[in-house]
């Protein structure tokens, strides 16, 4: 007869205490589970790692689960993984209305998409106090965002140290590198611990000091800008200046399809940010951008950017105009 | 001589407890889901004790940790302490071209390991972990370590050799270099020792054949060519690999499907073999279901399977010039007796001749499943890995008189 007894009593004497639950990780929670909160989820389950995030309305939590189910099948379509490593990775995951489901997490990563700059910031100072109330002290709250400066974020927090910005770029799972930038208040201690972490997850990380766009989003904004100022100025086609880039420079993906996929408002947002923070005319939100947003012709996801996309989100190739 | 085999994958042990006087199993055990949530250890005693110890295992140590107090204990343990331990034996999966043999780790080992780890980044990982932990708990117990490739260090560079250019292999220590090692030369030696045949006088083809399958050509008590290679994808047809592959036909599917190395690998891994021939599954038994319900593709799977092992033999007999014994072992081969059958069909011209009903009657157990007037003896045994990994252990500890 087989039984079941609790393991702790079976701890050698010589137990090492010093390594505690905080050396390991275990859960994770992220708040904000759109596209990127989906893709972090995603990956970090598949390392056995439990996940847990937080939405605002129950549908948004079923279209984070359907959302991750896709991207899992269409990773099965493409030779990626298995039927049973789908099963697994979305038997980890779980989404929550509650703060409180988030105790018992190591990291915390926020990840919601707001409005405007404004709303932005207070709102994840709100939802970084909100965490701070349910996890140890001890735990890691990270933000994804890039333009927005993390040691603003936690100022307000009773434990500012443990806060790091950790910015993983868009397909979170695929791409192997993530940027790490410290607060004024991150300790050394929660900034080592986070790099393990993301080092578990496989990723080269790449330290940066706070900085508004750090080196990803301050690079890829304007060159998106500029190429939106070449179309506009009649230089080229949007899908010749997208080849050139590609082709020419090897980018897996063109300024115009890279801000489809990004997300126009975001694109944006993220000039506005550091336009405000930076002051050069540089990244001055392009008017083809800005009218593509009002439009509401947000990209890959709307269906509709500068490119049209089918139902599976594919490109629909626009007619070329043969000139030479 | 009390010998503790630990068998450290990614995130679960497998451990067995043996006491080599007596040369019988004490313990056997499992912890699964280490770091994780739901994390266990189920301990097995041999007089049919068994408790499953639920809790939070953080990592290898702590599982190590847990298992070494399990096995000290008042109601499940085997031993009154932890003295009674002689060494402990690991199974590591790549040994590269350091490791020829097994040996005693210390920390010019380790390093090593660490080294080679390059060449199977999924297994060897994991397969030091054990060794840290130990290390860190009982810093002075000796360990062993045994590896998977460490048999068939004996190839022959024309065997080992990819033709590919040289410059590579002296880069990276790109070559075939095998798998199963400790089971090929298990029952090979255990064939010798049924048959009462001296070994160095055989030329014996060894079938492991599990989810995971290879073949072995040992001529004279030595390994002179095996069918997986620098990874265990070559080879066989496996539950999920698709063993030997036209490399042509990888770079055409990667162009194709515009996929990338990570999926490339996964699809001759994971999708691949009797799952990705059949679409029923990887188990043998649930593809044979399928197959006599009518299912074709089962059926081409189970016939390609068969006919991908046939194939080896014969190349193996050629290679040793001649054979005298084939062993059947590992799931399939100890409980398969009509892919056994069909292996051995129509190659009488070999030497090889089947008794149907010895055939049919040997299922998980050892035995002999060919005629009395068969020149080739085909013979199953009954792989035993943690005994050969205990034996092996033995052997070191003797060398360095430590026993």
């Amino acid at each position: 007869m087989e039984r079941i007894e609790p393991i702790e009593k079976y701890a050698l004497k010589s137990s090492s205490d010093s390594r505690s639950k905080s050396d390991n990780f275990t859960k994770i929670g992220i708040v904000g589970c759109g596209i990127l909160g989906q893709e972090i989820a995603k990956m970090v389950s598949s390392y056995g790692v439990d996940v847990v995030f937080l939405e605002v309305s129950k549908n948004k939590i079923t279209d984070a689960i359907k959302g991750i189910s896709r991207d899992l099948k269409s990773m099965i379509k493409r030779w990626g993984m298995t039927e049973s490593d789908k099963r697994a990775i979305l038997s980890r995951i779980r989404g929550t209305l509650d703060y409180h489901d988030l105790t018992g997490c190591e990291v915390v990563i926020e990840s919601v998409k707001s409005r405007t700059r404004e709303d932005s910031v207070d709102m994840r100072k709100r939802i970084f106090r909100e965490i701070e109330k349910v996890v140890e002290p001890n735990t890691i709250i990270a933000t994804n965002s890039t333009t927005l400066v993390i040691t603003e974020l936690s100022a307000e927090l009773k434990y500012p140290e443990r806060c790091v910005s950790l910015h993983f770029i868009s397909p979170a799972g695929e791409v192997p590198l993530v940027e790490v930038a410290r607060s004024l208040h991150t300790s050394d201690e929660a900034y080592k611990r986070v790099c393990r972490f993301t080092r578990l997850l496989g990723k080269r990380i790449v330290p940066v000091v706070e900085s508004p766009g750090i080196i990803s989003t301050r690079l890829i904004a304007p060159m998106i800008n500029e190429a939106c100022a070449i179309l506009m100025e009649g230089v080229a086609e949007m899908y010749d200046i997208d080849d050139t880039m590609k082709i020419g420079y090897g980018f897996p993906l063109g300024p115009f399809e890279m801000a489809d996929k990004i997300g126009l408002d975001m694109v944006v947002r993220w000039l506005d940010n550091l336009y405000r923070e930076f002051g050069d005319i540089k990244y001055k939100a392009s008017p083809m951008l800005k009218k593509r947003v009002r439009a509401n012709l947000l990209g890959r996801e709307a269906g509709l950017g500068f490119y049209r996309y089918d139902e599976e989100g594919k490109k629909i190739m626009p007619e070329r105009h043969e000139t030479c | 001589m009390k010998i503790l085999i630990i068998n450290s994958g990614s995130s679960s042990i497998k451990y067995q407890l043996l006491d080599m006087n007596k040369k019988e199993v004490l313990t056997k055990g499992t912890i699964e889901k280490i770091g994780m949530q739901g994390a266990f250890l189920l301990n097995t005693r041999n007089d049919g004790d068994e408790v499953k110890l639920i809790g939070e295992i953080v990592d290898h140590q702590a599982g190590i940790e847990y298992l070494l107090g399990a096995l000290i204990s008042k109601d499940h343990g085997s031993l009154k302490s932890l003295d009674e331990l002689d060494a402990v034996g690991h199974r590591v999966v790549h040994g590269g071209e350091t490791f020829k043999g097994n040996v005693l780790i210390n920390d010019k080992v380790i390093q090593k390991i660490e080294e080679v780890a390059e060449l199977a980044p999924l297994h060897n990982p994991p397969n030091l972990k054990g060794i840290y932990a130990i290390k860190e708990l009982m810093p002075n117990l000796a360990q062993v370590g045994v590896f998977d490739t460490a048999f068939h260090q004996t190839m022959p560079e024309y065997a080992y050799m990819y033709a590919i250019p040289y410059s590579l292999y002296k880069k990276y220590g790109l070559r075939r270099y095998g798998f199963h090692g400790t089971s090929h030369k298990y029952v090979s030696h255990r064939a010798c020792e049924l048959l009462k045949v001296p070994l160095n006088k055989q030329r014996i083809i060894t079938c492991h054949l599990g989810n995971g399958a290879s073949i072995t050509a040992v001529k004279f008590g030595i390994s002179v060519d095996t069918s997986m290679g620098l990874t265990p994808v070559e080879g066989m047809i496996m539950g999920t690999r698709s063993g030997d592959l036209d490399l042509g036909v990888l770079t055409f599917i990667m162009n194709k499907e515009e996929i990338g190395v990570a999926s490339a690998n996964t699809l001759i891994n994971k999708h691949s073999g009797m799952l990705g021939i059949s679409g029923v599954s990887s188990d043998m038994r649930e593809v044979k279901e399928a197959a006599l319900d009518g299912n074709r593709r089962a059926k081409l799977a189970l016939k390609m399977f068969s006919y991908r092992i046939k194939k080896y033999i014969g190349a193996y007999c050629a290679a040793m010039g001649g054979m005298d014994i084939v062993v059947f072992t590992g799931g399939i081969g100890e409980n398969d007796r009509s892919t056994r059958m069909e292996v051995c069909e129509n190659m009488e011209f070999l030497g090889i001749k089947m008794d149907k009903e010895r055939n049919n009657s040997v299922r998980k157990k050892e035995g002999i499943i060919s005629s009395d007037d068969s020149l080739v003896k085909v013979i199953v045994i009954s792989t035993n890995e943690e005994l050969v990994i205990a034996e092996d252990t033995m052997d070191i500890l003797r060398d360095h008189n430590l026993t």
